[in-house]
């Protein structure tokens, strides 16, 4: 009973770390002023470009590492951020309107995903099954918890810890650097922040192609690490997720660590506690949907307050000639 | 006073009747993001080593080059005309509805339930309870991103977004529990369908009229949403609706102080909205396969988001924007047989195609913008020269 709960725990983590990094990935964005509803589609870019980047590297770089995987993730975040960089071109420069250029963006990915997957695999839906993984890891101590306790501690992937760990650079980046508190202010008022003399333009762009690189770590680790494959639409709607806790967080770095846990544990349920007692009762497309309704109940102000960033969504026209 | 005259004309010149102006600066923009689109399809095409001409021609000889292949252009056309007058409508009235693909799919289990648990309607009376059962299903759940927006002032993106992602667990668990296939003795998989719908819940073929072979499945879907995008640009140019829709999109302050109940037009907009996103799924149901299958063709409510902003908005534009989008899709086949360009190159090509309408739009509009601000201030200007001259003349008048 406790080990479906440590092997649920564990699962959950797994989840926990595509939500965070990819939530993580829109919070620089909306912070910055742009709203990121391509989450989902960098993340489709990450999945299929970073199985790609761990099926065609196979050198051995020494050091006793798997380069395949850590190459796979890096260039699932290239090509993130690249894929991203036609949201900033759009609503940055040509002043689209952000939710239609994010709705594009998605729409894009899908077949750009099975463009690249052609070219890469031969094949447009998926590619070959059990390429190399990163050695899972144990954490000392915790992994030899009673009970079975210890499975939710035990046989995780590096990037799980690689992600707890990103809220400490994330938070001091955007609150304690210059660079951190420009963007912030990029997103807040962007009149303001010109008027010191910091240019927007520059400073929307990075948040928007650093959330892109976060989605496509998240989709390079989900494509790499737990499904050493890559099939299409395996991402899910995890991005849809992913923004459903970026706004529970109220966009805020450490409250979106607690989300993306609820939200990760939500996901893992159905598989890994389907029989236990009362949620044997509850049917599991119920439980994944949990995190959209527990968004909606907030959204609509029955429970807490949400604030975004007061200029997310809207164009800087300053200094814009039509 | 006579030089004041004589300018007068002159700055006047080169008016047009907005009108012309506003239809000119669409069909100028659709062209451009075309060519753009072309043009960097072509870059594609040569990287492959093919002509682009080559590739392309192909594209159309697939799908226009004979009836069949045309009459699948026009049987996937009524979805995706549904799909993207569902967007549409709610555009129009400044909003986003992101969920047509939810409301949709949650369309199309009602309808599902319909057809299996009321199958004791006679005749072609079930096939018409079982569409107006699709077009409650659909308002009935764009309702609910209506009210809580007039409510409680949600956003619709994220709630419609939101619901979504519900709309998919609940049809899973609807063709899982509910409605899940009972005939154990077929050898099929239990678990991914619903029973097969009577034959009288069927909507008709009209391929034949044409020649076109029942295969192809063009029915009466097709001038179903010829007729809804007739009713949807009524609506538009010729009702209150119509007009109080346009006024809270343009500007919801000016309309509230004009008397128009925002909330009132939102919520009306969204359920003609959930009621069209609702017909998107009659096609595959009832004029194809027959059964709610779990493999349901999901995305087409974001695909009408893409056709809505190809035909930018407008039922006559959307019209050929699904045809145009068809044309593509059903390239698809005849590029894989005829090239070495892979078949995935057309869903680029649609890719990069709405990425360049959506970008060319948004600069055309940006230009008109300018230049109708250009001509207020020419018009300023004008009222001031004349009314310098009647100055001159009343001054003239006392010498």
């Amino acid at each position: 009973m406790l080990g479906d709960l440590g092997a649920a725990i564990a699962l959950s983590f797994t989840y926990f770390t595509i939500i965070y990094v990819t939530g993580l990935g829109g919070l620089y964005s909306e912070r910055s002023g742009i709203v990121n509803i391509g989450l989902e589609g960098m993340m489709i870019i990450g999945t299929v470009t970073g199985s790609a980047g761990t099926f065609y590297f196979t050198t051995e770089l020494g050091w006793g590492l798997p380069w395949g995987p850590v190459i796979g993730i890096l260039v699932g975040m290239t090509c993130g951020a690249l894929f991203a960089s036609i949201h900033a071109l759009a609503t940055v420069t040509f002043k689209v309107d952000q939710i239609v250029s994010g709705v594009v963006i998605n729409l894009v990915a899908v077949g750009l995903a099975r463009f690249l997957s052609s070219i890469f695999f031969g094949q447009a839906t998926q590619s070959d099954s059990g390429q190399p993984h990163l050695n899972p890891i144990d954490i000392p101590g915790l992994s030899s918890f009673p009970l079975g306790l210890g499975k939710a501690f035990s046989g995780l992937s590096p990037m799980v810890i690689v992600a707890f760990l990103l809220v400490f650079p994330v938070t001091y980046s955007l609150y304690k650097t210059r660079w951190g508190l420009r963007l912030r202010s990029c997103g807040e008022n962007p009149e303001a922040t010109r008027s010191l003399g910091v240019r927007v333009a520059p400073m929307r762009y990075q948040g928007v192609m650093l959330s892109g690189a976060l989605a496509g770590f998240a989709g390079a680790f989900l494509a790499v690490e737990v499904n050493l494959s890559w099939n299409e639409g395996q991402t899910q709607g995890l991005g849809f997720i992913a923004l459903a806790a970026l706004i529970l967080s109220n966009w805020n770095p450490k409250r979106l660590m607690v989300a993306a846990m609820i939200f990760g544990f939500a996901q893992a349920i159905p598989y890994r506690l389907a029989d236990a007692p009362i949620i044997r009762l509850i049917p599991p497309e119920f439980i994944r949907m949990t995190p959209y309704v527990v968004t909606i109940v907030v959204l609509a102000g029955f429970v807490g307050k949400v604030r975004p960033p007061a200029a997310a969504g809207r164009a800087y026209e300053g200094g814009s000639r039509i | 006073m006579a030089a004041a005259g004589a300018a007068l004309p002159q700055a006047r010149r080169r008016e047009l009747p907005e009108w012309l102006e506003n239809f000119g600066g669409q069909v100028v923009a659709l062209v451009g993001a075309l060519l753009i689109a072309m043009a960097v399809g072509s870059v594609i095409i040569v990287l492959y080593g093919e002509s682009p001409i080559t590739v392309y021609s192909a594209i159309l000889e697939g799908s226009i080059g004979d009836k069949a292949g045309f009459g699948y252009v026009l049987a996937n056309a009524g979805p995706l005309i549904f799909s993207a007058l569902a967007v549409a409508v709610c555009f129009k009235g400044g909003m986003f509805n992101i969920g047509v693909e939810g409301q949709y799919i949650v369309a199309m289990a009602v309808a599902s339930w319909a057809a299996l648990r009321l199958d004791f309607i006679p005749g072609p009376l079930l096939m018409i309870v079982v569409i107006l059962f699709a077009i409650l299903g659909g308002m009935a759940y764009a309702s609910i991103p209506a009210i809580l927006k007039v409510k409680t002032g949600a956003h619709e993106v994220v709630t419609t977004i939101m619901l979504n992602g519900i709309a998919a667990s609940l049809v899973a668990f609807v063709i899982r529990g509910p409605l899940r296939y009972t005939d154990i003795g077929g050898g099929f998989n239990v678990n991914l369908r619903t029973d097969p719908f009577p034959d009288n819940a069927a909507i008709p073929d009209i391929g034949h009229f044409f020649g076109i072979r029942s295969s192809v499945r063009l029915s009466w879907v097709l001038p179903m949403a010829l007729v809804a995008a007739g009713i949807v640009w009524f609506i538009f140019k010729r009702m209150r609706l119509g007009y109080e829709a346009r006024a809270v999109g343009a500007s919801p302050g000016s309309a509230l102080a004009g008397g128009i109940s925002i909330g009132k037009v939102q919520i009306r907009l969204f359920l003609l909205s959930g009621a069209l996103a609702g017909l998107i799924g009659v096609q595959q149901l009832f004029a194809d396969q027959g059964f709610l299958p779990s493999g349901y063709e999901a995305g087409i409510g974001f695909l009408g988001i893409g056709v809505a902003f190809l035909g930018q908005n407008n039922p006559a534009g959307i019209v050929f924007a699904a045809i145009l989008w068809g044309v593509l899709a059903r390239g698809e086949t005849s590029l894989q047989l005829q090239t070495d360009v892979p078949r995935e190159f057309v869903i680029i090509l649609q890719g990069i195609l709405i990425l360049s309408v959506v970008v060319t739009y948004q600069v055309a509009r940006r230009r008109l913008f300018a230049r109708e601000l250009r001509r207020a201030a020419e018009v300023e200007d004008l009222g001031d020269a004349a009314a310098g001259a009647d100055i001159e003349g009343l001054a003239k008048e006392d010498r």
